[in-house]
């Protein structure tokens, strides 16, 4: 497994080297740029500065500016991890290299690894990046745990990579990418607190939330950056991250493999 | 030795009725189909129609999964252990797949021989091998989109021994490519298998490619085994035999009646066409017959301008053996 990871790091490392799309990783920050400042406008100019009273009893901060830039750079480092992991397969299918792939017999946890902490290395500016912009426009870090927030993050990140395998072999199976994921990020920014608490959305809506990484891992994210909390005060929302995934783990680890099985079947005759 | 028994593929398909209404179909790919292959033997796989080619060598090289029967390679269940077997063979195919574009040949291998569990100063050495032997070592570090066909090619072949595989199986591996290009491949093929020792299963459209390559050759129409022999004896029990003409000046009508008789034992097929500058005579035998025509010719005087012996090729066979599949389809 470790060769294949390491072996598999390298050659995405050398590809985007060599023949990235800078416009994905522009597009990606300013995607993030865009949800930050359209906050920012937004509560300066049409509320006044003021928030809804339900707000702070939801988000459990009044820092509606801190609040809404660490949504945007959250779910823009969730929109990129999980393009990069649930791409790679159907990329190597359209790219004609997924046949000499199955062909050799390597550790699909490991070619999955490469791919997602490649990717993360890319991510990772993106994400402090947006973080430096975020905090031009006032993103509050001075009651930041920091070591709160490196493990919470890294626990979010891990719950990314496993809702991506799920994510792919959905890509795989109907070998679509453009609708398969744009679905998903939209509802993911709708439900997942994102902009605003999912307490603002009607009560139908809420399961739809329980199942998105995103809402915990922001969750907990905020309080240890915005409020300093320990990773104690965020136990629950750590907890039900980790059994996400783990659900997410075991469904994608099962999904792909039936899924490769189904495709090559279908594509290669 | 690799054995396949009894293999059978059955693919379900979705057929449209409307715009809503789906309904399955299964389409048998390959049936019944019992095949061999041993260490140092160059062994054809020939399709008459739709023939499920791609689809054996697919569950051979274990990409495909059989509905159902067996495939031992050198005694391990390739069903059961895929993993094992993963690492004994490997698969060609014709164009510019199986490669990733923008790394360059040397980045190419090192990564598939790293999938294969090679690494350090043994993959280094594999490489530098195989880019050797594929002539690929001036252009080891240009990125393989910058590759001509011929290249890409090349490179490929590279890619498939990386492992150094027992079996190797090519799918259409000459195609598209130069004529030099395609015959020193060729030439590369046999090296493999007789140097060393390979076992090769070839599918190829130019059949002159597979006459000249294969010890043994597997045709099979509609997924299903129609023959098996070696090149020479399809060639002899399925084609109509070798064609011998004769050009002669003049032909006198006794001659050719006498010749018929000669000719009655050997169910030979005489056909006289007449050309501006004399007479053509087209003897088509499975013997041969041409010492008998030419010493009866000898006997009745007659002056030879030319003579030709044309001798029935695997594509005639497989021609015939094609029109009779029609005709035993129509038939039925």
């Amino acid at each position: 497994m470790w060769r294949t990871f390491s072996s598999t790091f390298w050659r995405n490392y050398l590809t985007m080297r060599r023949a990235y799309p800078w416009s994905f990783f522009i597009g990606h920050i300013l995607s993030g740029i865009y949800t930050v400042l359209f906050a920012y406008l937004t509560y300066i100019y049409v509320f006044a500065g003021q928030m809804d009273s339900r707000f702070a009893g939801f988000s459990g901060t009044g820092d509606y500016i801190s609040y809404v830039v660490l949504g945007g750079t959250v779910y823009s480092l969730a929109v990129s991890m999980l393009m990069i992991v649930s791409r790679s397969l159907i990329t190597e299918l359209r790219e004609g290299s997924l046949e000499a792939l199955l062909l050799t017999p390597c550790s699909r946890k490991g070619y999955f690894l490469g791919t997602g902490l490649q990717g993360l290395m890319r991510v990772g500016i993106e994400f402090s990046v947006i973080i430096l912009i975020g905090w031009i426009f006032g993103l509050n870090l001075r009651k930041m745990d920091g070591i709160a927030s490196f493990v919470v993050l890294t626990l979010t990140i891990c719950s990314f990579f496993t809702q991506a395998l799920v994510l792919g072999s959905v890509m795989l199976y109907f070998r679509d990418t453009y609708i398969s994921q744009n679905t998903l990020f939209v509802v993911m920014s709708l439900v997942s607190g994102v902009m605003f608490p999912v307490q603002y959305l009607p009560a139908w809506l809420h399961p739809v939330s329980w199942i998105m990484p995103l809402n915990y891992g922001l969750q907990a994210f905020r309080r240890s950056v915005i409020e300093g909390s320990g990773l104690w005060a965020s136990r629950n929302d750590l907890a039900a991250l980790i059994v996400l995934s783990l659900v997410y783990l075991v469904i994608g680890a099962w999904a792909i493999q039936a899924t490769e099985k189904i495709v090559v079947e279908k594509i290669f005759d | 030795m690799l054995s396949a028994v009894n293999l059978r593929k059955v693919y379900i398909t979705k057929e449209k009725q409307g715009i809503f209404r789906t309904w399955k179909k299964e389409v048998i790919a390959v049936e019944s189909l019992d095949l061999e292959i041993k260490p140092g033997e160059i062994v054809g796989l020939l399709g008459i129609n739709g023939a499920g080619k791609t689809t054996t060598i697919k569950m051979l090289s274990t990409l495909l999964l059989p509905t159902a029967g067996s495939i031992v390679i050198d005694g391990i269940d390739a069903l059961k252990e895929p993993m094992k077997v993963k690492k004994m063979v490997n698969m060609i195919a014709g164009g510019e797949r199986m490669l990733y574009w923008r790394l360059t040949a040397r980045e190419n291998l090192s990564y598939f021989g790293s999938l294969y569990g090679l690494n350090g100063k043994a993959l280094t050495d594999r490489i530098a091998f195989l880019l050797k032997e594929v002539e690929l070592e001036e252009a080891a570090d240009i990125p393989v989109e910058r590759y001509s066909k011929g290249m890409k090619q090349r490179l490929q072949i590279a890619r498939g021994l990386i492992n150094d595989p027992c079996y190797l199986f090519l799918d259409e591996p000459t195609l598209g490519l130069d004529a030099p290009i395609a015959k020193h491949l060729r030439e590369y093929i046999r090296h493999l298998a007789v140097q060393e020792g390979k076992g090769i299963l070839l599918t190829s459209h130019y059949l002159s490619e597979v006459e000249a390559l294969c010890n043994r050759v597997y045709i099979i129409d509609r997924g299903a085994l129609v023959l098996h022999d070696t090149p020479e004896n399809i060639i002899r029990d399925v084609s109509a035999g070798a064609i011998l003409s004769v050009w002669v000046s003049e032909l006198q009508n006794t001659m050719l009646e006498s010749l018929t008789k000669v000719l009655l034992p050997f169910e030979a097929s005489l056909t006289v066409i007449k050309q501006s500058d004399g007479v053509e005579l087209r003897v088509q035998s499975k013997q041969d017959v041409t010492a008998l025509v030419l010493q009866h010719l000898f006997e009745h005087g007659v002056t030879l301008q030319r003579l030709e012996v044309e001798k029935p090729k695997l594509e005639d066979a497989i021609l015939t053996l094609a029109g009779r599949a029609v005709a035993a389809r129509e038939t039925a």
